[in-house]
């Protein structure tokens, strides 16, 4: 692992070097451009031999390519030029200030590519600059682009969700619509035959109703007819029953009579009884005779004469009834005893 | 009115009409109802079945307690007692008895009992049914002393008489009475007493002269006569467990007919100490007395009615002895009898219904009573020399003293008349008797 980092620093310093020393001498150059420029732009207090050390660095580059050409050309002309050496002399003062002006034009020259690299860096670093914010408008175009198309998307998708519920709504409204109408038909269909049932059963009402006038009307005549019947039967029957009545009035004196003194014979008057002691047994017989039910209904206060006058009633067997059914149930089914002794021993 | 008035109105304009149709139902019902009135009961006794009560362990010798049960009981004159023979089971208890055959034999009650010594008691257990209501109305338990069998039967005859007619029995009591043997020197007087049948009689005091109206003190422990022991009539009160007696009157001239106040502690005397018979009432704890009559005729056989004030008395004011009542002390007396000339010695029934006395009628003497209410008379016995009429304590029987076969003997009859009893002879004359206090 050591070994690695090692490599990767040692990889990491070697490309370092000549940007360093690029670096170092740009820097020269831009700071030996700046003062050459700097003492140019300022000319009245800078003195001459500024000027020298700048022309020992600055021919270097600009001259070669320049001599160059000029030997080459110089050879072709070689002995032309040196029978002009005199007048070349005077020519090379001549130059000489035409160099001096062409060295200032260089100096000039050079202070303007300077001037114009400077501008060029400038121009080149806007650029880059403009590179940079022009990538970085890119960048944030892009970023909004993406976030517009994601926006978009997001949009498309909402849309198409809304979409898909407005379809499924409108599909669930149309099922809805579909199935009311069904109802509504459905409803109408139902209707349709209550209405007919509706109108079947009034016809039978009216039927029956026709049919239950009918037999009211007869049933009316009918009746009146019975009636006129029943009351001739009510009037032969009222006359039976009074003639009924006397027959079983006698018939019920006489059974009367028997029970009486069957009872008599059966009744043993307590020795404590007085002539003012009066008791009451109700009593219900069977069409038989026989005795269903003794009640003493009223006492006489003396318990003794109580017990003789119910002893009395049960002792009959068999009461002496009429064998008339009609007489019995009128006056024997149920009657009342009463023992009073109105003659003591 | 609103239509809610209204509405009422004719709901209960149809209530109104639905009850006038019940009543008119009811009416015509209520009218249709028989009512049979029973104004006569029968003529003759009650027929009950006392059956042989079962016995365990030894018993004394003698009468059985349901043999003497059925004697009271036709003594009573109100019972018919079934013979045994025809009975056609002996039940001793409850569910031993059944009511169809009672019923089939025509009896009314039926007494089941069984009888056990233990040591020298006899412990009576006894159920009494009514057979048409098929009820128990009775059932006990009584015991008695071995030797006294017959006052255990006498209690039960008692609660069977009570509970069947609702006047108490009258078994238990005693009877006094006079029995005379021999005559001349020979003759013997005898006060006995008995049970009301007669039996167990004892004899409490002896005479050669004449015993006379015993009568009893009302707690039953005490007799008065009259005794001509001393060869006059005096009164002596004789103590029946002591044997103790006092004279209690022995004035001048007559000393006769004792009768014990209600309260015991006075009696009305009869004494002629003032030259004429007449009545006094003597307070016995102060021995004073106080005169109750005052008539020129002989006023005698004083009597006190049930109201404890008044008198009943024999007087012949009118001509010849009749019966008189007196309501209190000094009131003018009523006469009460008319029908015949000789009316004597009156015994009211201690009701106030009915007082009954000697009566002559056609030579012949007679038990006759008059009903207090409306004085009608009826005569009692069929018997002829009939004397000293007394009334059981519950006013049901009489007994007096009757000639029969030569002899006087004693004879209880029903108050109505309507059953005759003889006590069983006993040598000589038997006469005087006096009816004992129910003891409680």
């Amino acid at each position: 692992m050591k070994g690695h980092e090692r490599e990767t620093i040692s990889t990491d310093t070697a490309p370092l070097k000549s940007p360093v020393v690029m670096s170092v001498a740009l820097h020269l150059l831009i700071v030996g451009i700046a003062l050459a420029g700097w003492s140019w732009t300022s000319p009245i207090s800078e003195p001459e031999p500024r000027t020298i050390s700048a022309r020992l660095v600055s021919p270097e580059p600009r001259p070669s390519p320049v001599v160059d050409e000029q030997d080459q050309r110089d050879r072709e002309q070689e002995r032309r030029q040196q029978q002009e050496r005199e007048h070349q002399q005077q020519e090379a003062e001549r130059r000489r200030q035409q160099e001096e002006q062409a060295r200032r034009e260089a100096e000039r020259q050079a202070q303007e590519q300077a001037r114009q690299r400077e501008e060029e860096r400038k121009r080149q670093e806007a650029q880059a600059r403009e590179r940079a914010e022009q990538q970085a408008r890119e960048q944030e175009a892009a970023r909004q682009r993406a976030e517009a198309e994601a926006k978009e998307r997001e949009r498309q998708r909402a849309e198409e969700e809304r979409r898909r519920q407005e379809e499924a709504k409108r599909k669930a409204e149309e099922e809805k619509r579909r199935q009311e109408e069904r109802r509504r038909q459905e409803e109408a269909e139902r209707k349709r035959q209550e209405e007919a049932a509706r109108q079947e059963a009034e016809r039978k009402r009216q039927e029956a109703e026709r049919r239950l006038r009918e037999q009211q009307l007869e049933a009316l005549a009918e009746e009146s007819r019975r009636e006129r019947e029943a009351e001739a039967r009510r009037q032969q029957e009222a006359a039976a029953a009074r003639a009924r009545e006397a027959q079983m009035l006698s018939e019920s004196e006489k059974y009367q009579a028997l029970i009486r003194e069957r009872l008599s014979q059966a009744w043993y008057p307590p020795s404590s009884a007085t002539e003012d002691m009066s008791a009451r047994v109700q009593i219900t017989l069977l069409p038989t005779g026989e005795l269903v039910n003794a009640r003493l209904v009223s006492s006489s206060g003396n318990t003794a004469f109580d017990n003789s006058a119910l002893g009395a009633v049960r002792s009959l067997s068999r009461y002496p009834i009429p064998s008339d059914r009609d007489t019995f149930e009128r006056y024997f089914r149920q009657f009342t005893i009463e023992f009073n002794p109105q003659r003591l021993r | 009115m609103n239509a809610h008035d209204s509405h009422r109105q004719g709901f209960s304009f149809t209530t109104a009409l639905a009850a006038l149709v019940v009543l008119m139902l009811l009416a015509s019902q209520a009218r249709a109802e028989l009512l049979i009135r029973i104004t006569e009961g029968a003529d003759s006794a009650i027929p009950i079945a006392v059956v042989p009560f079962a016995e365990s362990g030894a018993m004394p010798a003698g009468d059985r307690v349901s043999s003497i049960v059925q004697a009271d009981l036709t003594m009573s004159g109100e019972f018919r007692p079934l013979e045994p023979s025809r009975m056609l089971s002996l039940p001793s208890q409850r569910s031993e008895v059944y009511f169809r055959d009672w019923r089939l034999l025509g009896q009314r009650y039926v007494l089941v009992g069984q009888l056990t010594r233990s040591g020298d008691r006899i412990e009576a257990r006894y159920e009494l049914f009514d057979v048409n209501r098929e009820e128990r109305i009775l059932g006990e338990t009584a015991g008695a002393p071995a030797s006294n069998v017959r006052t255990l039967a006498h209690h039960i005859s008692d609660r069977v008489y009570e509970a069947i007619t609702g006047d108490p029995g009258v078994f238990s009591t005693k009877l006094a009475y006079v029995t005379v043997t021999g005559d001349g020197d020979n003759a013997r007087y005898r006060l006995h007493v008995s049970d009301v049948d007669g039996k167990r009689s004892r004899i409490r005091l002896e005479s050669r002269e004449p015993i006379l109206s015993p009568a009893w003190s009302p707690d039953g422990k005490q007799l008065a006569y009259v005794s001509f022991e001393t060869g006059k009539p005096v009164v002596f009160t004789h103590e029946l467990a002591s044997g103790e007696r006092k004279k209690v009157a022995d004035f001048p001239g007559l000393n006769s007919a004792p009768a014990w106040s209600p309260d015991g502690k006075s009696m009305l005397l009869t004494l002629s100490k003032d030259g004429n018979a007449e009545i006094y009432r003597l307070d016995i704890a102060s021995g004073n007395l106080t005169r109750m009559t005052n008539h020129w005729a002989i006023d005698t056989e004083g009597a006190w009615d049930h109201t404890g004030r008044g008198i009943y008395f024999t007087s012949d004011r009118s001509g010849g002895p009749q019966i008189y009542h007196m309501e209190r002390a000094g009131a003018e007396p009523r006469r009460i009898t008319f029908g015949s000339r000789y009316n004597a010695r009156p015994r009211p029934d201690g009701k106030g219904e009915y007082v009954y006395y000697v009566h002559q009628r056609d030579r012949a003497f007679h038990i006759a009573r008059t009903n207090l209410k409306n004085g009608e008379e009826s005569v009692i016995t069929r018997t002829e020399s009939d004397e000293s009429p007394s009334v059981s304590p519950n006013g049901r029987l009489l007994i007096y003293a009757t000639q029969q076969n030569g002899t006087s003997v004693l004879t209880v009859v029903s108050a109505n008349g309507g059953a005759a009893y003889s006590l069983p002879a006993s040598d000589g004359d038997v006469r005087e008797p006096a009816w004992g206090p129910i003891v409680r």
